[in-house]
């Protein structure tokens, strides 16, 4: 008898042909088989009206922390995505030496905003240091499949200490360090990841840009050795530089025969013809046959702050900064008062910006604490401050005051939601759909809902995608750039992660606060809409009814062909 | 569509050797290249990092 049959679905298998009426049956974790009328089951689920389709698979995550202390990801599985990729933008959990732990962590919690109490009371350690300790003691605990990278950064204080932040490694140490990779990669690392931007919590780039073209070209060497993949994160705000961190990529990918992948890739209205010339220098890298992928996300960037915590939208006024980094909150408020003149002069600073727009005029009042300022809620603050007759900054200082810290801000529609262009740079055959950096920038925005909106919006809004090229970007796709074997496709043989979902209705739902990270903090999410189950290697792990299976914990790290 | 003409520091390099290495007729080289480089120009407190995309030609016209 077979476990589940998923009857009368209308089947879109991730191959990106058309759909069909049929059922999925599965046995022992295993697609059966696809379409036709299958036989009697212990389970059966009713896909009548529904789309069956193979589970969903986000490519560039920072779940690594959050996957330590929640099985589920909480709540990616239940938008359908049944894999995730970990460890992006040179930023792994390991292999870590013990006394590097406060150092990377620090690293780690600023560049993914994730909350100080949270990574502290959920990171345990408790695999030692090696990758491979870390993805065993994972798999123990998981309720989706993880592919896990590799970072780059840690790969370079492994072996450097704290001189992989001040110099270029020596021959000797690119040796060690390619030796490390081989052993990441043979323990279960689907590849490397390395930044170009990012920095710590002084200001200091972070170890990967601090490495050579010679060390990368060592480590794209071991890459190409494993087949493994190159993931970068570029300068995404300079379409110069992108293009030569392409060309760049281009060429790795073509001495070392490897699958290369950059994110983020975003359009703005300001810089129309910059995606342009970035998907022109993507396709000449292809004329020549080089694989390279820029990754492009489906939402549009909103971002979201308070005072009580860092966020992205303070990291570049230093006063700001500095306040919302003061964990203690009467020391925060005095730090309010006793800075405000600062604090003002950045944030009228922001406003006066040339590409600013309205900068921090433009800010949003989200949330407010007291009742009597509901009447704020939605209102902008160049609005309020003409009201008021006070700067821009002086009228988000005082809201702040007098909501004791507690008010959420928000700047909408930053960029990427011009969702015509948007939709057809989605279609574009060379862009790889993802980059939603699930479980990180956790107080700024939600990263849940990337995959009900790729349906939502451009499916059934602008209609740049159908159904099953829609389905084919976010399964068949991913699965083949990262090589994971036997997934992203409904076929007999292949892991039974499978997704049930109305078309008509599989979207995102409003970005709400949620509390439920350990320690304090709030963090934004978004619940599904329209999916009605998501089954992870045969396992049903959650249903629109039954909601999450507690036992559920069918997840694997992944692995490639 | 190519890059602009780019290299990476090698080491040792700051924007003064590297400007000499690759603009050796040009006066005030490092200046120059500075002024293709904005993005090094923002951060010129940490000097050059070896994997700094260092552009040797200027923008293109818009």
């Amino acid at each position: 008898m077979l476990d589940l049959v998923i009857r009368n679905g209308f089947i879109v298998d991730g191959s990106g042909l058309p759909g069909r009426n049929g059922d999925v049956s599965i046995k022992g974790g295993k697609v059966v088989s696809v379409g036709g009328r299958a036989g009697e089951a212990q389970r059966v689920i009713d896909a009548t009206g529904r789309v069956v389709a193979p589970g969903f698979i986000d490519p560039h995550t920072h779940y690594d922390a959050q996957l330590c202390f929640d099985p589920y990801a909480f709540p990616a599985i239940e938008h359908g995505v049944t894999t995730v990729v970990p460890g992006n933008c040179s930023l792994s959990l390991a292999p870590l030496r013990i006394d590097q732990r406060d150092s990377f962590s620090r690293m780690f919690r600023l560049i993914e905003e994730m909350p100080e109490a949270a990574f502290d009371a959920g990171v345990d350690w408790r695999w030692g240091e090696g990758f491979g300790g870390w993805l065993d003691a994972l798999e123990q605990n998981i309720a989706l499949n993880v592919a896990p990278l590799v970072g780059h950064s840690v790969l370079r204080m492994y072996v450097m200490g704290p001189e992989a932040q001040s110099r270029a490694a020596d021959a000797a140490e690119i040796r060690a360090m390619a030796d490390l990779l081989r052993v990441c990669l043979d323990a279960g690392a689907v590849g490397l990841s390395t930044s170009f931007v990012d920095i710590d919590e002084h200001y200091r780039p972070v170890p990967s840009r601090w490495a050579a073209p010679a060390e990368l070209d060592a480590l794209s060497a071991v890459l190409g050795e494993r087949d493994a993949v190159l993931q970068i994160v570029h300068e995404f705000y300079d379409t110069e530089l992108t293009i030569a961190r392409i060309e760049h990529l281009a060429e790795l990918s073509l001495r070392h025969g490897i699958t290369t992948t950059l994110s983020p890739l975003f359009h703005t209205n300001g810089n129309n013809t910059g995606v342009q010339r970035v998907m022109a220098a993507v396709e000449a890298a292809r004329a020549r046959g080089a694989a390279v992928w820029p990754q492009v996300q489906t939402r549009p960037i909103d971002i979201s702050f308070t005072l009580e915590q860092r966020s992205l939208m303070l990291l570049t006024m230093p006063a700001w900064w500095k306040v919302a980094s003061i964990r203690d909150h009467a020391e925060k408020l005095a730090a309010v008062a006793a800075g405000r003149d600062a604090l003002v002069a950045e944030m009228n600073a922001m406003s006066r910006r040339p590409n600013g727009g309205l900068g921090a005029g433009g800010f949003v009042v989200r949330e407010v604490v007291h009742a009597r300022n509901n009447d704020l809620i939605g209102r902008n603050i160049d609005d309020i401050a003409r009201e008021r007759g006070t700067s821009h900054g002086d009228t988000v200082v005082d809201l702040a005051l007098d909501e004791d810290l507690g008010t959420w801000f928000i700047r909408a529609s930053i960029g990427h939601d011009n969702s015509p262009v948007v939709g057809d740079l989605l279609a574009h055959p060379f862009v790889h759909v993802g980059a939603s950096d699930g479980g990180a920038h956790v107080g700024s925005f939600s990263t849940f809902g990337d995959t009900g909106y790729l349906f939502s919006e451009f499916v059934r809004g602008t209609k740049s995608l159908s159904l099953e090229a829609a389905v084919k970007k976010i399964t068949l796709d991913p699965a083949s750039i990262w090589g994971l074997k036997g997934r992203g496709l409904l076929a007999a043989g292949n892991a039974a992660d499978v997704v049930v979902f109305d078309a008509d209705h599989i979207g995102r739902g409003p970005e709400i606060a949620s509390n439920d990270f350990p320690g304090e903090g709030v963090r934004w999410i978004r619940r599904q809409e329209g999916v009605d189950s998501v089954v992870v290697n045969g396992e049903v792990t959650w249903s629109a009814d039954a909601g999450y299976a507690p036992e559920a914990r069918a997840g694997v790290i992944a692995t490639r062909d | 569509m190519t890059a602009r003409q780019f290299v990476f520091p090698q080491a040792g390099d700051d924007l003064a050797t590297l400007a000499a290495r690759e603009l050796p007729d040009l006066a005030d080289a490092a200046q120059q290249l500075l002024s293709w480089n904005l993005h090094l120009a923002a951060r010129r407190s940490t000097g050059l990092l070896p994997s700094d995309v260092v552009f040797t030609e200027p923008p293109p016209a818009r």
